[in-house]
Parts: structure tokens; sequence; C-alpha cells
């Protein structure tokens, strides 16, 4: 994979990741989230900067290419609107307006859940990492965030390992919120 | 989101509009994605729609939102709810112009199925088989997301393409399902839906703790 392909999808995938987590800050109208969607949106623009120039040096060297490095330059600013779109939801949050029952009761009744829960001693996620739970595939619910003590860890990735007192916060059909739920609380042993 | 069953815009409360916009941003990205990727005028077709409605929801948001403000923090609050809306309506139109490019014919358009295999969750389609027993099954009995991770954000069954799905929609052998999420995730579907793994129903899985 090229540089500017690599660039590309980092754009995509942390557009996708900054609407979950703004409408999250939203749900528990929560600024250390909405703080994150906005540090997100700075990294953002630096790297459609980047974007822009790699794709202005790459066009002096292959002017025939225009025509194709043009379509990327679409995409990525189509996918910039999308992360600034983000960032001015979890903006709401950041000015003090996301108090309001029906902002959080709207995404309670969304088709996509967003839960909250705490790692208990007796759950089977303790100290197991995310990529050997791989709780995406089974059971269709995304970490999005974790807290940890006073901190956040933001994206976790494959090699982190969940810990008791962690706070997780997933996202992911409604019919496996219950399931997710038990996993955490150690009611439910079944993984 | 089955369009027979939504009621009329001026019916909704600002919650349900609301919900409905956030729905829709989510995903529309996702089909506005796979219309790339299947090079599919129908889907491209489908975000169009779907961003029109956003249009509309969004004005029936600001009529609501004005006409409940009486007072000055009243004002306040709903101008949040207004600027969401606004952000969602947005989403919808980068959605739009990700679907312009299909303009450009697929050879012009480099990287972008790259793009998509390679991202965190990716995009793939599976047929259903008649050896599967998904086969005559609703998508809320087989709780197909919560079993395997993957999204349906459209079929195409022998009537044609449904976007969306509601969760009362049956999966018939001969469907292709248009499905997001891990890599992973996408390969166990492809198990269930080609009969080469029978799908764990949850009454099953009760029924074993029952013994």
């Amino acid at each position: 994979m090229n540089r500017i392909e690599s660039m590309l999808l980092e754009l995509k995938d942390t557009s996708e990741y900054m609407i979950d987590l703004a409408y999250s800050s939203l749900l528990y109208n929560n600024t250390d989230l909405a703080e994150e969607v906005e540090f997100l949106e700075r990294k953002m623009d630096d790297l459609s900067d980047d974007i822009q120039e790699a794709i202005v040096n790459l066009g002096k060297q292959q002017p025939e290419e225009i025509a194709r490095f043009s379509v990327i330059l679409r995409l990525q600013m189509a996918i910039e609107d999308i992360a600034n779109a983000a960032a001015s939801i979890a903006d709401v949050v950041l000015r003090g307006l996301g108090n309001h029952p029906v902002i959080q009761m709207s995404i309670q009744e969304s088709e996509v859940t967003i839960e909250r829960t705490v790692i208990q001693p007796g759950s089977v996620l303790r100290d197991r990492s995310l990529g050997e739970l791989r709780l995406g595939s089974h059971c269709g619910m995304y970490v999005i965030a974790i807290k940890r003590g006073d901190n956040f860890i933001y994206r976790p990735g494959r090699d982190e390992v969940l810990r008791e007192g962690d706070v997780l916060i997933a996202k992911g059909p409604d019919d496996a919120a219950d399931y997710f739920i038990g996993l955490a609380d150690g009611s439910e042993t079944d993984i | 989101m089955a369009d027979e069953d939504r009621p009329d815009l001026d019916d909704m409360t600002v919650q349900e509009l609301l919900t409905e916009m956030k729905d829709i941003s989510e995903v529309i990205v996702d089909l506005a994605y796979a219309s790339l990727m299947y090079n599919s005028r129908a889907m491209a077709s489908k975000v169009n729609e779907l961003e029109d409605e956003m249009d509309e929801l969004k004005y029936a948001m600001r009529v609501k939102a004005l006409l409940a403000a009486r007072t000055k923090e009243d004002a306040r609050e709903l101008s949040g709810i207004l600027q969401i809306a606004s952000a969602a309506d947005r989403i919808s139109h980068a959605a739009g112009e990700i679907v312009d490019l299909l303009d450009v014919p697929p050879e012009k358009r480099p990287f972008i199925t790259n793009l998509i295999n390679e991202s965190d969750e990716k995009i793939r389609m599976v047929r259903v088989s008649p050896k599967s027993d998904m086969a005559g099954n609703t998508i809320e009995k087989l709780g197909v997301e919560a079993n395997t991770g993957m999204k349906i954000i459209a079929m195409k069954n022998r009537y044609g393409w449904i976007y969306d799905p509601d969760d009362d929609v049956k999966i018939r052998a001969g469907d292709d399902l248009i499905v997001r999420g891990t890599e992973d995730g996408g390969n166990r579907l492809n198990d269930f839906a080609s009969g080469r793994i029978p799908w764990e129903f949850d009454e099953e899985r009760e029924a074993e703790e029952d013994e």
C-alpha cells in the first residue's frame, strides 16, 4: 500500500470513529469524549493537508494521471466533511448544550445502540485482550473507548487487555446489548 | 427505516426526527462506500433518496424547534439539537459527494476498492445458499449482527433491492447480502450463509444451558 493510500485509509477510518465517538459524547453529555473528537478533527485537518500536498506533487510528476488523482481529492474532501460534521456534533456538548433529555432519548431509540458497562471481578472479559475476545465479530459490539481510572483509552487496539474496573463504551446492535453487559458484569460466561 | 411505516413528518416529535436523522447518518455512509465498491447505480440512487429525506427531516425539525421555543433557555437548548440535525444532514451530503464519484469510470477511481477492503470494518457480499438454515428466517430471529457482528446494509432478493432492511425482513435462499463488519465476522457469516456450518439459534443455546 503506498503512502497516499494509507493516509486516505487513516482518514476514512478516523472519520467513522469520530461519528461513533461524537454520538457517544452526546449520549453521556461527556466533555472528555467530545474533546477527543475535537482533537481528532485537528489531526484530520493535518492529514488532509498532507494528502492534498502529496496529490499535487504526484500530479506534477505524472500530469497524464491528473484525472485519477482528482478523484482521490474529491473523496478526501467528502471524508473531511464527515469529520467536520462529527466535530460539530461534539461541539454541542462542549458548548454545554448537550443536556437536553431529547438528545439522550433520541440516541437511545436509535438502531445502533451505545452501551456503557464496568468490568466486574467475575467477568470473563477480565484480563483478556480485545484481539483475543473479538467482541465485534462475536456479538457485534465494538469497544469505542475504555475509561481506566481517570483516563480514557480511545480506539483501543487488539493488544489492549481489559482490567477489572474498566468502563467500556461500546456500540452495536440492540439485541446484543444485554449479552454484552452480562459478559462485563459476570452474569454471562458463555463466550 | 422502511418508508411505508414512517409517520407523516408533521406528526413526528423532535426526538423521533432526531433518531431518524441519526440512523440515516450512520447507514448512508456505508451505503455510499458500498455503491462505489460494487459500482452500483441503484445503491447510489438510494443514497440520493436518503439525502433528500434528510433535508426534509432537517426542515421539519427546524419548524418544530422554532414552535417549541418559549423562553431563552428553550431556544438555547433547541439550538443544540438543531446543530446536531445540521451535522447529520452534512454527513448525508458528504455521502452524496461520495456516490457522485460513480460518474467517473471505475478504472479512473484508483484505490477506492482497496481502501474499503483495508478498512477496520469491511464491506462484502455474501449469498445465502439453499443449504443454509438462515434461509426462511427473519433478520430478527437470526440476530445476524448480534451473532456475527455483520450489519446488513443492503440486500438483493427476487423482488429487488432492500436498503437498511428492517428486522422483520425474511432472508431467503439466493438472496445477496451486503454486509459491513470485521473480516472474521464476515468469514463466519459466509460459513453460515453457504450452509457449511449450522446457524446457532438462541433457543438452541438456551436449551443447551438447561441440560
